[in-house]
């Protein structure tokens, strides 16, 4: 066992933006406490924050990209699914116009994630059908 | 009003609590007897979406005792007579007969809030998620702006988000009419900064939102959709049509972190990083900036939902390239600067959270907005009062459908529960199925006992679930959660959607429950 390091983050589940303190060792979060010096919650945390972090060791994530083949969703390469996307998405751009595409962004996701969602969107795509869970 | 504090935001909740022991007098307006009632002065226990009778019955009470300043009126607002006029039908008598109150609680209610030094709405989706959602938000508006109630500390209006980052996702421009720092696509000053830096000639056309993208899906005019780390199968409105819509598309595009109901229907999935194994910033509920850092190492064949985009949009012809998240919020920074130009990682290392607007390395960041209300000079733009009517929920209970169901959160659970599956191991959970939440009077005429498996049936659907006998609901009330994939609620749900915001009806639907035979 390596010696365990401290990461201070905010916690990925409601709005209220909680700072919490990761006790991770070996590549594992091992504990999670509220961070004291945090200005929102002062070193509370609730059943979420705190102990529903195993998610992102599951066995179970997703480690490699699928393409649907046969009606199945078999391993790819992510050159084979970049690929695939690609010239999908542009067949259908071509073909209908971009205003066929749609794009659901995400509200967990980081802000600088969401800003190269949105400018994908707007650039690439050339359309402004991009919209997150706000209505639901 | 209608936010379930305790288990949706335990944290805030603690807050409140804490407060109301050293003297805050706490409001609970909800048509649940939840956990907050305990510390709450007051709970108006109204029936499901008929809150607009309730606010402008509050104002009605406010205008004819004249708990107002009719100076801050005229300096600040506009339209206040047409304020007056929408409200006059609105006695506590009347709100009393639509909402189940006692009209003497709405007027105590009314004196209360516009007499204190201070008061504060917080609401959640308990307002929101109704076909006049945006209704209910312009009429809370109305009531904080009459009293004054707004731009000073201890007042305003505090619409508590449910997701991390549900805030910044939308300011930093995932919305269809929106660009990032909150500027309007349609404005073409804002418009053009854009199109210079990212170097191409932008759609003016506002887009669609999610609502308006599943008609045109029923419609077969979109043939593509990409979702990022999201589950609307199981997340939206009357699943069952939601699902028939998905088989439409010619492309279904999911990058998540888990293979989710949503994930399964896709042509092509892609696996995202996941919190704790990226680094950026998020922005809470009242306009924090904050660092997320990474934690962990993520699997190598695992990319970053940034990573992933930037890849695709250079093979697709847009070059991007960044080499780490600060890149990205250095460009938002640069571009965005009245929002976001003082608010540096170095400065976030420091300060720990900035909220926002902050133009330059020198502003303290901004505590309290709309502070002009306060101001002693007149304002260039008065605040237009902007009056509704109450209409009731669109799908009433009736013989055969005799029960309102609302929907909601559970503490330990999130959303479709992909995450919270995983619990540390030892932490004992008290709820780990889905129960359809029923009050003793209803569960005795039934027969049926707590635990008991029934059946709940709408007019979209029908699925078995455990009964739990609880008096936190009124007599011809139930609720459910969505967080279960094995009990999917939203088979029930009703898709009728504000006109505006395109949110859906999630917190009123008729529903029937019997007993399985």
């Amino acid at each position: 066992m390596g010696e365990p390091n401290f990461v201070k983050t905010i916690c990925g589940y409601c709005g209220t933006g909680c700072g919490l303190v990761l006790e991770v060792q070996d590549n594992k979060i091992m504990k999670i406490r509220g961070d004291k010096e945090a200005p929102v919650n002062k070193g509370q945390t609730c059943v979420k924050g705190a102990f529903a972090y195993e998610y992102v060791h599951a066995k179970n994530r997703l480690s490699s990209p699928l393409i649907k083949k046969a009606g199945k969703l078999v391993e790819a390469t992510w050159d084979e699914a970049y690929r695939f996307i690609a010239d999908n998405l542009s067949a259908i751009k071509t073909n209908w116009g971009s205003n066929a595409i749609s794009m659901f962004a995400c509200a967990r996701s980081t802000n600088e994630s969401n800003y190269i969602t949105q400018k994908f969107m707007r650039t690439v795509i050339n359309s402004n059908n991009i919209d997150g869970c706000n209505r639901t | 009003m209608g936010s379930n504090t305790t288990e949706a935001h335990p944290i805030i909740a603690n807050r409140i609590k804490k407060a109301a022991k050293s003297g805050l007098k706490v409001i609970v307006i909800d048509p649940r007897k939840i956990d907050m009632v305990k510390i709450a002065h007051r709970h108006l226990q109204i029936n499901v979406g008929t809150d607009i009778a309730l606010i402008n019955s509050f104002i009605h009470v406010i205008l004819k005792e004249g708990l107002y300043d009719p100076l801050f009126i005229e300096q600040f607002t506009l339209d206040f007579e047409k304020l007056e006029k929408r409200v006059e039908l609105y006695t506590p008598e009347y709100a009393a007969s639509i909402t189940g109150l006692e009209a003497k609680d709405i007027v105590e209610t009314a004196r209360e809030y516009a007499g204190s030094s201070g008061s504060m709405i917080a609401y959640t989706l308990g307002i929101t998620e109704h076909h006049c959602g945006v209704n209910n938000v312009f009429d809370i508006a109305n009531l904080s702006l009459l009293t004054g109630n707004i731009g000073k500390q201890g007042t305003g209006i505090m619409p508590l988000r449910g997701q991390n980052n549900v805030q910044g996702a939308g300011d930093m421009g995932c919305l269809p009419n929106q660009l990032a720092g909150a500027m309007s696509l349609t404005n073409d000053e804002f418009r053009t900064r854009y199109e210079k830096e990212w170097n191409v000639v932008l759609n003016p056309q506002a887009g669609d939102t999610q609502t308006r993208t599943f008609d045109r899906l029923e419609m077969g005019e979109l043939k593509a959709l990409y979702i990022i780390g999201e589950n609307p199968l199981l997340a939206d409105v009357h699943m069952n049509h939601t699902k028939t819509l998905f088989e439409k598309l010619d492309l279904l595009i999911v990058q998540d972190i888990f293979l989710t109901e949503t994930a399964k229907m896709a042509d092509v999935v892609l696996p995202a990083k996941s919190w704790g194994e990226v680094e950026g910033t998020y922005t809470n509920t009242d306009r924090r900036i904050q660092r997320v850092r990474k934690a962990v190492e993520a699997h190598p064949n695992i990319k970053e939902d940034w990573e992933i985009l930037c890849e695709l949009s250079t093979l697709m012809g847009y070059p991007m390239h960044y080499n780490n998240s600060e890149e990205i919020w250095d460009e938002v920074r640069r571009i965005a600067w009245e929002m976001y130009g003082g608010i540096s990682y170095e400065r976030l290392e420091n300060e720990y959270s900035i909220h926002y607007p902050c133009p330059d390395e020198k502003h303290p960041g901004t505590y309290i907005m709309h502070e002009r209300f306060h101001q002693t000079e007149p304002l260039d733009k008065k605040s237009p009062f902007v009056p509704v009517d109450y209409t009731a929920p669109l799908e009433l209970p009736d013989e055969e459908f005799p029960f309102m169901l609302t929907t909601g959160r559970r503490y330990e659970s999130y959303n479709t529960h992909s995450q919270t599956r995983h619990y540390a191991a030892g932490v004992k959970i008290k709820q780990t199925e889905e129960t359809v939440d029923i009050h003793p009077d209803d569960a005795k005429a039934l027969g049926i006992s707590d635990g008991e498996i029934v059946q709940v049936r709408s007019r979209r659907g029908e699925l078995e679930v455990k009964a739990k006998i609880t008096e936190q609901v009124v007599p011809g009330l139930v609720f459910m959660s969505f967080h279960w994939s094995e009990t999917p609620t939203n088979v029930l749900t009703l898709n009728e959607y504000d006109p505006i915001s395109g949110t859906a009806e999630y917190k009123a639907c008729a529903v029937s429950i019997s007993k399985i035979s």
